[in-house]
């Protein structure tokens, strides 16, 4: 994390949990360090395993795949994990389960 | 129009032509590393013709990367794709449960490449070690076995677009297994192997 990172508020409703996450890491990395169980496959981007609908605040995207999450799929209100850094304090759902 | 059309022939033929050439390869000593190895001087041969790849031939990605096909077999056949990647553009460590072989035809992508030190034996959890990189950058490109296991980075500050050809189709594709050294763990996406099958 550098210096200069905010800290926003996460509320994940799958796993009724409020995580910490920096702005200069994904909704993901701090899922996963917090212990949640979020679902995901390539974590960057690719295979959209974490798609996620993003109930309340902004989100900065990361490099994705056009076949990951499409810009109808964005306006609509979805957002992949992996990928995303919040601008604000966030509330989100994942919409699929993984397989380890 | 007609020029285009007459670039979209010409590239048909000579994506058939290097499909051609691998099958001729792999049918008579298969599939290993030295027949790899010359997969990949073939594909780099033809990923050189940049007059047959021209950009306007081609949508640019509406997020950051877009994989255009570019011959597709039937059945269980090869697939050969052109993939346009934009700066940043990244994946992490993964194989693909099939061999593939890239080529560049203008930016620079990064192939880190990994292998797995674990046992297997915990399912979700995996570690690997970086054991070395190649720059796929014109004139450049690696290959990869079915599970060797490679991570990506597009690392030009302009579109990085190459051929990628893989031994299955991507909509034929096996289970990919992606490894995440920061988690240490692995997760996989599901086989597309059958997915298509009457059942």
């Amino acid at each position: 994390m550098s210096d200069a990172a905010s800290i926003f508020r996460v509320t994940v409703r799958n796993s009724e949990r409020t995580i910490d996450c920096p702005s200069d890491r994904t909704i993901l990395q701090a899922a996963i360090a917090s212990g949640i169980d979020f679902p995901y496959a390539c974590a960057t981007g690719n295979c959209a395993t974490c798609i996620s609908r993003l109930e309340a605040g902004e989100v900065a995207l990361l490099p994705r795949s056009d076949t990951a999450l499409g810009d109808a799929q964005r306006r609509s209100g979805l957002t992949l994990a992996c990928r995303a850094r919040p601008l604000s304090d966030v509330t989100i759902t994942w919409l699929a389960r993984s397989s380890a | 129009m007609a020029k285009r059309a007459d670039s979209a022939t010409r590239r048909a033929r000579a994506c058939q032509a290097l499909m051609d050439k691998v099958h001729a390869i792999t049918a008579t000593e298969g599939i290993n590393p030295s027949t790899l190895h010359a997969i990949k001087l073939k594909l780099v041969a033809l990923a050189n013709r940049a007059e047959l790849f021209p950009l306007n031939d081609f949508a640019m990605p509406i997020a950051e990367a877009r994989t255009h096909p570019l011959l597709i077999e039937d059945d269980d056949g090869h697939g050969l794709y052109l993939t346009i990647s934009l700066p940043g553009k990244e994946a992490a460590p993964h194989d693909h449960g099939i061999w593939c072989a890239n080529a560049a035809i203008s930016g620079r992508e990064r192939h880190d490449f990994y292998r797995r030190t674990d046992d297997g034996k915990r399912a979700g959890r995996a570690e690997v070690i970086k054991v070395g990189e190649v720059m796929v950058e014109p004139g450049m490109g690696m290959v990869m076995a079915d599970h060797d296991i490679h991570a990506t980075e597009v690392v030009s500050d302009h579109p990085a677009i190459g051929l990628a050809l893989y031994g299955y189709a991507l909509a034929r594709f096996p289970s990919v297994s992606w490894f995440h050294p920061e988690f240490m763990s692995v997760r996989a996406t599901a086989s597309r192997r059958h997915a298509g099958d009457a059942r």
